[in-house]
């Protein structure tokens, strides 16, 4: 088990419980909308798309907006979801937590070409994979991965414990 | 009596130094003489791997000079240590570490109160961190209660640009000089200091990832880390998927009653299942009717299950390596049905053991 002190020591309030919390919350959403009873594969792809969906969504909420990822994993949501409603003509933009000014990027971009000649390819593909990593400098970037890092771990972790349960139990 | 003498000039001198520029710690202290040090016994911790950075205030010209600069004082006891000069002030003032780990240390505080501008917090931030260190080494108690007075005096700019140095800041009879210690063959400037710094930090944080990453014990260079670590977070948001799509299927599968399910039992699920646990899944593919949107959705699934993670994240660390044989060996079943897929599993078996070691 991933030695993730800090949740062990409040689990009425750590991250982890946070997380199941809302998730299951979501599933119950997700499993009332949806018809149980049809097994049609493309109710299951999009069911899964929903349930991936709540499980990142429900994460970020847990961490609210402590990380730089998760703050940039919000925007990203609020802005898809207003992108979809349909109300507004124009895609809500991100808050300026997430969206420095350009100023700042540039910094970013000359700094990993001094600095680190050799690495700026693989410090670019960490940058995709942690979301809002475009804006952050390498140090920043190291930190949210690590946190990123354990987030994750503990989604896995508790999807895998649902999925076993439900399996051991039918 | 080295002691006292130190404490007397840096009592009575207070110290104000500016990193940015020479010419501003010339105005303020006036252009003096070059002076030398009379008792370089007081310096001469028995750390021989630290050297003496002079740093003479009278002309403009020795800032610029290089590192090997000998001023040898006329009644030079034998032994004296040979001085450098510095072409910056900046390496007089900082965080007085005699030791690289008094430095991390002054470093980390320093960072973790990023917004203070002023010179006077900060300054009495490093009056802690002087005496923090104080406590810990009793063995050159000396030179520390004489270099605290001073770092108390000094800027905040200097700090932060210069902090990792491992220099040490130390007051002569005029306060004219400011001698540090820098790093054996080590470049003394603020931009060598700044990246020194910069890339020392990374480093940790390097380091701290590496706890995070199981099984990067071994690797050694930042590529290699950083490599393990892209692979490390793809393969956590691939089971995030794969996990996400195994709970829709068994949604259509069985009535999913989440009150059911009792949560503060969840850990204990973890402890009690067995690996085969999760075996059982994998038959209940065969009875999906496939079309091509599904069979894109268990072709992402199946993706997981070939490449499952390297990690051991629900702690049966054994059993994680026996896994991915048996879900291989039960999914060939599975894989008859799919014959457009281009997926060989030997291959992609070979390639998974590759990945264990």
């Amino acid at each position: 088990m991933m030695n993730t002190p800090q949740q062990v020591k409040n689990p009425s309030s750590s991250l982890k419980s946070r997380f199941i919390t809302r998730f299951l919350g979501a599933l119950t959403k997700i499993t009332a909308e949806d018809p149980i009873s049809s097994s049609s594969p493309t109710r299951i792809f999009q069911r899964y798309r929903r349930i991936k969906v709540a499980s990142n969504k429900s994460m970020a909420y847990s961490v609210r907006s402590r990380r730089i990822w998760s703050r940039a994993m919000l925007s990203r949501f609020r802005s898809r979801r207003s992108a979809f409603s349909g109300r507004r003509s124009s895609v809500k933009t991100t808050n300026c937590t997430t969206s420095p000014p350009p100023a700042l990027i540039k910094v970013t971009i000359n700094e990993k070409k001094t600095a680190k000649g050799g690495l700026d390819m693989q410090t670019d593909e960490l940058r995709e994979l942690v979301p809002g990593g475009e804006a952050m400098d390498v140090c920043n970037l190291l930190d949210e991965t690590a946190h990123y890092i354990k987030c994750l771990t503990t989604q896995v972790q508790v999807m895998r414990k649902i999925v076993d349960f439900y399996h051991l139990s039918k | 009596m080295d002691v006292t003498l130190l404490d007397r000039q840096q009592a009575t001198y207070p110290l104000e130094l500016c990193a940015s520029s020479v010419p501003l710690f010339q105005s303020y202290l006036g252009s003096g003489p070059i002076v030398e040090l009379k008792r370089p016994e007081a310096y001469l911790s028995g750390d021989g791997f630290h050297e003496f950075v002079y740093f003479p205030v009278g002309g403009g010209p020795e800032f610029g000079d290089s590192e090997k600069l000998n001023l040898v004082p006329p009644d030079a006891a034998p032994g004296y240590c040979i001085s450098r000069t510095s072409s910056c002030q900046m390496t007089a003032f900082h965080a007085a570490a005699m030791k690289e780990e008094r430095e991390d240390m002054i470093l980390e505080k320093m960072e973790s109160t990023p917004g203070s501008g002023s010179r006077e917090s900060f300054t009495k931030r490093k009056a802690e961190v002087v005496a923090d260190r104080k406590s810990k080494d009793k063995r050159i108690k000396g030179e520390l209660e004489g270099e605290s007075e001073v770092k108390t005096k000094c800027s905040t700019q200097v700090s932060r640009n210069s902090s990792k140095e491992n220099s040490k800041a130390c007051e002569v009879r005029k306060p004219d000089y400011i001698h540090v210690r820098a790093r054996r063959g080590q470049a003394t400037d603020s931009h060598s200091l700044a990246e020194r710094a910069r890339r020392e930090k990374i480093s940790k944080k390097m380091k701290c990832l590496q706890d995070l990453v199981p099984g990067c014990n071994t690797i050694t260079g930042k590529a290699g880390m950083l490599d393990e670590i892209i692979n490390y977070v793809q393969s956590l948001q691939r089971q995030v998927e794969f996990l996400s799509m195994k709970i829709a299927a068994l949604n259509s599968s069985a009535e999913f009653n989440v009150e059911n399910l009792p949560i503060k039992e969840l850990p204990s699920y973890v402890a009690n299942f067995p690996a085969a646990a999760k075996l059982p899944a994998m038959p209940n593919l065969t009875c999906f009717q496939l079309n091509s949107m599904q069979k894109e959705a268990v072709n992402c699934m199946l993706n997981e299950t070939m490449h499952p993670p390297l990690t051991a994240t629900e702690g049966i660390a054994s059993a994680s390596v026996s896994i991915p044989e048996q879900a291989l060996s039960s999914s060939t079943i599975t894989l008859q049905p799919f014959s457009t897929w281009n997926m060989d599993p030997q291959g992609l078996y070979n390639l998974y053991n590759m990945g264990f070691h």
